[in-house]
């Protein structure tokens, strides 16, 4: 029973620590980004100057996490000299909102009252009336611009008048960026870009050592208190032979090779950790295979799958019209390539389906989206041109799985 | 497709035409399609403004009359009687009908009861209540009002939507407008709440509509949903909401009711099939635009509302209105309206009616005796009476008048009872009635009859009894009718004889006729039992077989007879006697004119021979040759018609600039005596001047013609041909 | 809170006992007091995971998935993307699964919420325990359009949230219940594939997918539902996927649990789906449609029996008699499929109109030599029919097909049908067919229209003559007079499609689609030979 508590605490101490990033990048050997970054922002906190960065690297790969942290350490370091504006692509690309949102965490920064009716020129007028009033005061203004790419789209008013202020010397403020794109630099105006430093973090997907790293480091429970000690010490053993695991080497390999991001690598812990045996108690290899499986999916084959026979048929019907280059492959074609591979294949030839039956089928195609219609304009269906999404192998093998194969061999040569 | 040429400007040049013939009050303005439906619709409930308006257009028509204040009187009494009078015909044609769609969504909103009620918590949650675990099905009802044009049907339902809501439903109306797929579904949620709460709703959310029908008031009444048609509807915005009512229907049991104008594989063909299984159909059936016809024509103009009756000619025009043009009872309404109003504004005598009727109005009692018709004629204004010079005349008309009267109610009989024979042999009044007015067809008939005598005094030998009488050999729907009566089974013959009995009820001398009729039937069944008693008795069986087989032909035979008599000395049309202009509309002319302008037509007759609207000289004399003095698009018309349906725009310019030239060449003669010096200047200073002129006008010519919508300028395709749009002449 | 006390029946139960016991629920709560933190929960008397189990016939290896995934109490979760076709239980399971944990949850679906403003304002009504009623005009707590607003009011209603079941929590955490809430929150999107359709998609999407992200809180779980695969989900801008639960189909053998589930007898219900189920079920395989279907087969398939199949003694003469009977409806059923069903309409309603509906179900059944059961006016009648043909008819064959009735003037100068046209015409006709219907300019259609008329003037007169002595005639020329109106009613009852303009030059072009035994019924009405004017290969 209390066995299971220990189950229970631990499958929740790990969850918890796969949904907090701090814990998850927090690395301070010197070569690492969160040091680098430390170092740039913090020098440029104490020297009193301007200074722009931009995070690079893949989605879920840690980057907002790292300056999260940075910006953490910082403010227990200097507290008093730094106020941080979050902005985030998604939310604020339009200008207007982007100002209202500065607007309204500098308000919150400095115990102002926001008025919600300020208009565009009065909250970009307010901040840089706040950055002055920040620079006189010696406090740094970190702007933390999340999917920056998204700031760049449009005519990037935000961010000139951003980095036009930083020009200024009585200004202090740092302006991070972190975006997936690689390119983003690039999509800066040429105004822009002149005015902005590139520095650049780049942010890589780990190596298989390091993921083995993080994953001991995820994996193992502290030695202290909060667990039975020979319970911990069991546990954290079990964690270390399955990684030393060969076979499980392999997975882990096979799944990095597909999606290699820290983020993914979490999802798969999270499938495994949380497909943890209670009873036990401990992780087992086998969770981590049937992790892999679950996050595995071959998206086309699963609604292949769920096709039913009359669905496959209409499939083939289509394919092999593309196949011979059928200059219109469309409901009404289709339609007579079903009945005569119908009158051909045995299978259906007991009954014959009128017109409605192929049309609940189509519908359920269209549904599932394995067709698609090619060109819109047309008001009633059946004459529509449209094009299977599918290839034709998959299919065929389908077909085999119905035990059909005779119907199938027929279907291929006409 | 071949090198498609066709209207840059659709709705440009087609507007106007149907304008033109909807309304004829409208020449001018172009209103688009749906504003037409609109006003086609503000047509059937007639407003005063409406009213005025076909009153104005009808001064129009006949402006040499100018109305008199009485006769105004007299034709709104005359039409709010009538009118009053269809109100209710239709009323009771949906009745019934109407009592079975509320009986229906009673049963539908127990049924959805029993899906469960959820708590008020539970129906006011966002997600579905968990213990039913079937996807909500929506109770439908698809009303098929059987006619094309759906403008009959918008009052219908609005009276179905107060009938309903007289119950203590709460009903929402909604039109194929809200359902447009540019405002999506919020447009239509929003005029569903705004239906149902009553008062503006700003958010499309259909929640609040849960939340307000667990409101105490509300709670525990089924809500409708109408639309009137649902062809017109947007099909997407339709699934949207179809499926997101689904969601909600255990909370909110929403019943939908659809009308339905043309099949009922309309949802099919509009919605995909993961909506319709949402739906759980059935249908409804109102009845078709035929009925509501005959029933209109039974009230109205047999039954005799008002005294005012139409001549032949105007109810055959009126019928092939009906069954050609557009089938929409709204427009007959109107077609008699307008009837009724050139009748009122040409017949001076008309006062009568109005005076008759408010008489009829005020005591019951409808036969007029001839001194009452003499004191109405007293009381005829002077420009109305000087017509009848003398004492004399005042009486003879007015025991015309009064004998007319009495004639028409005879009339009405003899119709009634044909009709009701005629249901057997599916005759329809709209047929009968044009039959039984037209004049003509009597004297033939009155003729034929005494022919038929001196035959059946031919021939004696004739077994079947029915062949003496001579309705059997006139043609036409009676002699349908009365042949269908002859080989009737008896059962169906003494419920038809019934039926007779109670419609001649109050006419003496038809009534007693008839008495004489069912008289005989009763020996016939008093007969019967005796027959059968005579058949254990043991007579010899030939005997029987003859006896039976020969009395239902006894009865048949009597039946024709009857009718007979009844169509021999009954069936007298109006336009026969005297004095019946005065009830009577018999100018086709004027009617079709307002009705059916058939403008394209009548554009390009006119444009061919303008000589008869323009009545100069030149022309008159000069026939259809074209003559340059003619207007210039009337010539470009006429050199128009030699070219094929593309016509070059090159040649046409060349034959149009050669007449106007010859024209210029005739002046340049007459001319001749000027000094030549003079003449040369001004030759060829107008000789450029004519050319450019001539261009100005072709191209005005050219924009005229494509305005009136018979020509298209030149497609991108071929800029050097114009397209001929209008054919049919 | 009474709410939790109302008595809320297990799934399964039968519908007369849920609406009875209901309504002694409705009786005692229609007063209304302000809504607690308990309205998250789904409420409803504790359920076991077992019984869920039992219930969901085939769904147990999903069930325990989820329950793994969601985790024990106060366990943080990543992002869950719970996808299959319809009808597959995902939304009903999901809901069970937290009336079993007991745990909060925001619940909106994207059908109900059709675009992103209402989205957000259901959440935060939701959140902020606001209730719409007449007293505040229905209004809602918010209003909020912008995604930035969105997410800051979203932000604060959480923390207040959570905030609460923290307090709640520690002030019941001394007894020991399983009544424990918890203090994590869900947010649930129904129908999630919706989204995608919505007009500001493009940023909705990545927003909703980011919103774990982008709230930064540990005790808010996000769990998407939807119908299509996460990959149908394009975004411009990538996301890090949740994780996919994926429930399938049902197989064969779910699907006979599923229809045997609440039958009253069994085995004769067994038996009959052996016979039937199989090839209904290469057809589809959706629970919904297959139980439509199957419904008024198997009270067919029960008619033999006296009593509706109520304990019958049911041995193997009788299933072979009721198999022998049933056999010829299955095929018919087969193709009945997925039609309206106006006949299950009848049984609900009087005797009166049992007569209509058995007129409609007819004429449903018997399509051919069906009349026109509508009124339309005669030249609305012919115009159909020239649309019918212009549609039908390759345009440049028309000439050979009309000038022969010496319908077209001359002045209708076509090109006479060259021998190649002819010999073309069948491969024209083929596609034609297999194209549907083609389009045509307005012209085309008034000129077909005219000589149809001028063709069928003279047999039509005849007729009228002799039906119809009193000299009713019906004349072309007001045939002809009013057509516009006609094609513009003829659209509005979708019989004519007003077609986009086409590409080469701007100008309207139409198009008919009504299925030709429609036309022939037409054509049959005015005894016009549309068969003679019509192409067959």
């Amino acid at each position: 029973m209390e066995g299971e508590n220990h189950a229970v605490k631990a499958v929740n101490v790990l969850r918890s620590r796969i949904c907090d990033p701090k814990f998850i990048f927090f690395d301070d050997s010197p070569d690492s980004n969160y040091s680098k970054l430390k170092f740039m922002i913090s020098s440029s906190v104490t020297e009193a100057c301007n200074n722009s960065i931009l995070l690079l690297g893949p989605r879920g790969s840690g980057k907002s996490a790292v300056l999260e942290l940075v910006i953490q350490y910082l403010m227990q370091e200097y507290p008093d000299s730094i106020s941080v504006i979050r902005l985030n692509g998604l939310l604020h690309s339009d200008d207007i909102s982007a100002f209202k949102e500065i607007a309204r965490q500098l308000c919150m920064e400095h115990q102002l009252v926001f008025s919600k009716a300020a208009s565009f020129d009065d909250n970009s007028q307010f901040m840089m009336a706040m950055l002055k009033e920040c620079g006189l005061a010696h406090k740094t203004v970190i702007f933390v611009l999340d999917e920056f790419d998204l700031f760049a789209q449009g005519k990037q008013r935000l961010l000139y008048s951003l980095l036009d202020a930083m020009q200024s010397i009585t200004s202090q403020a740092v302006v991070v960026g972190i975006s997936c794109r690689l390119d983003a630099d690039q999509l800066l105006e040429k105004r822009v870009r002149s005015r902005f430093s590139h520095r650049k973090l780049l942010f890589l997907p780990p190596s298989m050592e390091d993921s083995q790293r993080l994953l001991m480091h995820m994996l193992t429970l502290p030695i202290d208190s909060s667990f039975p000690h020979d319970y911990a010490v069991e546990f954290n053993k079990k964690v270390q032979n399955i990684i030393e695991d060969r076979r499980f080497k392999e997975t882990l390999n096979k799944f990095l090779n597909i999606d290699s991001a820290v983020k993914d690598l979490l999802r798969f812990l999270f499938c495994a950790v949380s497909h943890m045996d209670l009873q036990t108690g401990f992780l087992s290899r086998e969770n981590f295979e049937i992790a892999f499986f679950s996050i595995q999916r071959h998206p086309k084959l699963e609604f292949l799958r769920n096709c039913t026979e009359l669905e496959l048929y209409m499939l083939v019907c289509m394919k092999s019209l593309e196949v011979k280059e059928q200059s219109l492959c469309n409901f009404n074609s289709v339609m007579k390539g079903n009945i005569c591979c119908y009158n051909r294949g045995q299978s259906f030839s007991s009954n014959h389906y009128y017109i409605n039956v192929y049309w609940l089928g189509f519908r359920h195609l269209i549904d599932l989206e394995e067709i698609s219609f090619l060109n819109f304009h047309c008001l009633n269906i059946s004459p529509r041109k449209m094009q299977v999404l599918i290839d034709y192998y998959p299919i065929c093998e389908e077909l085999l799985s119905f035990r059909i194969l005779p119907n199938l061999l027929r279907l291929k040569q006409f | 497709m071949p090198p498609s040429t066709t209207p840059e400007v659709v709705e440009n040049d087609l507007q106007p035409f149907f304008v033109l013939h909807k309304a004829s009050s409208r020449i001018k303005d172009r209103t688009p399609t749906a504003q037409t439906k609109l006003c086609k619709r503000n047509k059937l409930s007639s407003s005063p403004a409406s009213e005025k308006q076909l009153r104005g257009s009808v001064t129009e028509e006949c402006d040499h009359h100018l109305f008199q204040q009485p006769q105004i009187e007299a034709f709104d009494i005359v039409w709010t009687k009538i009118e009053s009078t269809i109100k209710d015909v239709l009323r009771d044609l949906n009745a019934s009908i109407f009592h079975d769609i509320q009986q229906w969504v009673l049963e539908c909103f127990n049924a959805t009861k029993l899906l469960g009620e959820p708590t008020i918590s539970e129906a006011t949650r966002s997600f579905p209540v968990l213990n039913n675990t079937t996807p909500g099905k929506l109770f439908t009802s698809l009303v098929s009002t059987r006619n094309i044009e759906y403008v009959d049907d918008i009052l219908t339902f609005e009276e179905l939507g107060n009938f309903l809501k007289s119950h203590g439903f709460h009903v929402a109306m909604l039109s194929s407008l809200e359902f447009s797929l540019k405002n999506g579904i919020a447009d239509c949620l929003k005029a569903l709440l705004r239906e149902f709460l009553g008062g503006a709703i700003d958010s499309a959310d259909i929640s609040i509509l849960a939340s307000w029908y667990r409101e105490q008031v509300n709670y525990n009444k089924p809500l409708v949903l109408i639309i009137n048609d649902l062809e017109r509807c947007c099909g997407s915005v339709l699934t949207d909401i179809i499926l997101m009512l689904s969601e909600w229907v255990v909370k909110v049991p929403i019943i939908f009711i659809f009308g339905v104008a043309t099949t009922v594989d309309i949802p099919r063909n509009i919605l995909p099939s993961h909506v319709l299984e949402r739906l759980c159909p059935s249908r409804f059936m109102l009845g078709t635009p035929a009925e509501r016809m005959d029933a209109i024509v039974e009230a109205v103009l047999v039954k005799h509302c008002s005294t005012f009756s139409i001549g032949h000619k105007v109810a055959v025009f009126l019928r092939n209105y009906f069954i050609n043009q557009d089938g929409t009872v709204t427009s007959i309404i109107r077609a008699l309206k307008v009837a009724c109003l050139l009748h009122f504004s040409m017949e001076p005598l008309s006062l009568l009616h109005g005076r008759t009727l408010a008489e009829d109005q005020e005591e019951g009692k409808s036969s007029l005796s001839p001194e009452t018709m003499l004191k109405y004629i007293d009381e005829l204004p002077l420009y109305a009476r000087n017509q009848m010079v003398d004492h004399q005349t005042k009486m003879s008309m007015a025991e015309g008048l009064s004998d007319l009267v009495t004639k028409q109610k005879l009339w009405s009989t003899a119709v009634l009872c044909l009709y009701e024979a005629g249901k057997y042999s599916n005759v329809r009044l709209l047929d009968l009635f044009c039959e039984a007015l037209s004049q003509d067809l009597y004297l033939l008939r009155s003729s034929d009859c005494h022919a038929g005598y001196e035959k059946d005094r031919g021939l004696f030998s004739t077994n079947d009894r029915c062949q003496q009488y001579p309705v059997m050999q006139c043609g036409g729907f009676i002699g349908q009718i009365v042949r269908k009566v002859r080989d009737l089974s008896t059962g169906v013959l003494y419920q038809l004889i019934e039926s007779w009995g109670k419609i001649t009820a109050d006419i003496s001398e038809v009534h007693e006729k008839l008495e004489t009729l069912r008289a005989s039937v009763r020996c016939e069944e008093g007969k019967s039992p005796r027959k059968s008693s005579k058949g254990i008795s043991r007579r010899p069986a030939s005997k029987i077989s003859v006896n039976i087989d020969k009395n239902p032909r006894m009865l048949n035979s009597q039946a024709v007879a009857f009718l007979d008599c009844l169509v021999r000395n009954f069936l007298r049309p109006i336009e026969g006697m005297p004095f019946h202009e005065i009830f009577c509309f018999k100018n086709v002319e004027k009617l079709q004119l307002v009705l059916i302008g058939d403008p394209r037509r009548r554009i390009q007759v006119d444009l061919l021979e303008f000589h008869k609207i323009l009545k100069c000289s030149c022309c008159s004399k000069s026939g259809n040759s074209l003559v340059p003095s003619r207007h210039d698009s009337s010539i470009m018309y006429s050199l128009a018609q030699e070219h094929g349906d593309l016509i070059n725009i090159h040649d046409w310019f060349q034959s149009f600039r050669s007449i106007v030239l010859q024209h210029k060449n005739k002046r340049k003669q007459t001319a001749k005596q000027s000094p030549s010096l003079k003449k040369r200047k001004d030759m060829n200073g107008s000789a450029d001047q004519n050319e450019s002129s001539i261009q100005a006008r072709f191209c005005r010519a050219v924009t005229e013609l494509q305005i009136t919508g018979l020509v298209r300028m030149p497609s991108k395709r071929r800029p050097d041909f114009a397209q001929r749009v209008a054919f049919g002449l | 809170m009474d709410k939790d006390k109302t008595p809320q029946l297990p799934v399964r139960m039968t519908r007369s006992s849920a609406s009875s016991s209901n309504h002694i629920a409705t009786a005692e709560v229609n007063s209304l007091e302000p809504l607690t933190i308990n309205d998250l929960l789904v409420g409803g008397d504790p359920i076991s995971l077992d019984d869920i189990i039992s219930s969901f016939p085939g769904r147990s290896s999903q069930i325990r998935e989820v329950v793994r995934l969601l985790g024990p109490l106060n366990s943080p979760m990543l992002p869950l993307f719970v996808y299959g076709g319809p009808s597959t239980g995902k939304t009903s399971i999901i809901l069970q699964l937290f009336r079993h944990l007991n745990r909060p949850l925001v619940y909106s679906s994207c059908r109900t919420c059709h675009n992103q403003g209402i989205l957000f304002e259901s959440i935060l009504n939701q959140l902020r325990l606001h209730r719409k009623n007449a007293a505040n005009g229905y209004s809602t707590a918010k209003r909020c359009e912008r995604p930035s607003d969105f997410v800051n009011f979203l932000r604060e209603a959480l923390t207040n949230v959570v905030n609460n079941l923290k307090k709640s929590e520690n002030s019941i955490s001394n007894k020991m219940t399983n009544g424990k809430i918890g203090n994590m929150i869900y947010l649930v999107f129904d129908n999630f594939q919706l989204v995608r359709e919505w007009e500001k998609s493009s940023t909705i999407l990545p927003l909703l997918f980011n919103l774990h992200d982008l709230l930064k809180m540990p005790e808010v779980g996000v769990i998407f539902i939807s119908n299509t695969s996460p990959d149908t989900f394009y975004t411009n801008m990538g996301y890090v996927e949740p994780v996919p639960i994926l429930f399938p189909e049902y197989t064969e053998g779910d699907i006979r649990q599923i229809l045997l589930r609440n039958q009253l007898n069994q085995k004769l219900y067994s038996s009959f789906l052996d016979l039937v189920l199989h090839s209904f079920y290469r057809i589809t395989n959706q629970v919904s449609q297959l139980s439509a279907t199957l419904k008024p087969l198997y009270e067919k398939y029960c008619e033999p029996l006296n009593d509706k199949g109520k304990g019958v003694a049911h041995n193997s003469e009788m299933n072979l008699r009721l198999s022998t009977h049933i056999k010829p409806h299955i095929s018919s059923a087969l193709n009945e499929i997925f039609k309206i069903s106006y006949i299950s309409s009848t049984e609900v309603e009087t005797q009166k109109e049992e007569k209509w509906k058995g007129k409609s179900s007819r004429s449903e059944q018997s399509k051919e030599l069906g009349s026109l059961d509508f009124h339309m006016s005669t030249s609305a009648k012919y115009l159909l029919i020239s649309a019918f043909l212009a549609s039908r008819n390759p345009a440049t064959l028309d000439a050979s097909l009309f000038d022969s009735k010496g319908g077209f003037d001359n002045r209708k100068r076509k090109r006479k049908p060259s021998e190649k046209a002819l010999e073309r015409k069948e491969t024209l006709e083929e596609e034609m067919l297999m194209k549907g219907p083609g389009t045509f300019p307005l012209e085309r259609l008034l000129a077909i229209f005219q000589c149809l008329v001028s063709v069928a003037e003279d047999p039509s007169d005849n007729e009228e003559q002799n039906n119809n002595a009193s000299g009713v005639q019906s004349g072309s020329g007001d045939l002809m007079s009013d057509i516009l109106l006609q094609l513009s009613s003829l659209c509005n009852a979708n019989f004519i499609f007003k077609g986009r303009s086409c590409p080469i030059e701007g100008s309207t072009r139409y198009r008919s689609t009504i299925s030709e035994d429609l036309a022939l019924k037409v054509a049959r009405s005015l005894k016009f030979p549309l068969s003679k004017y019509l192409y067959r290969s």
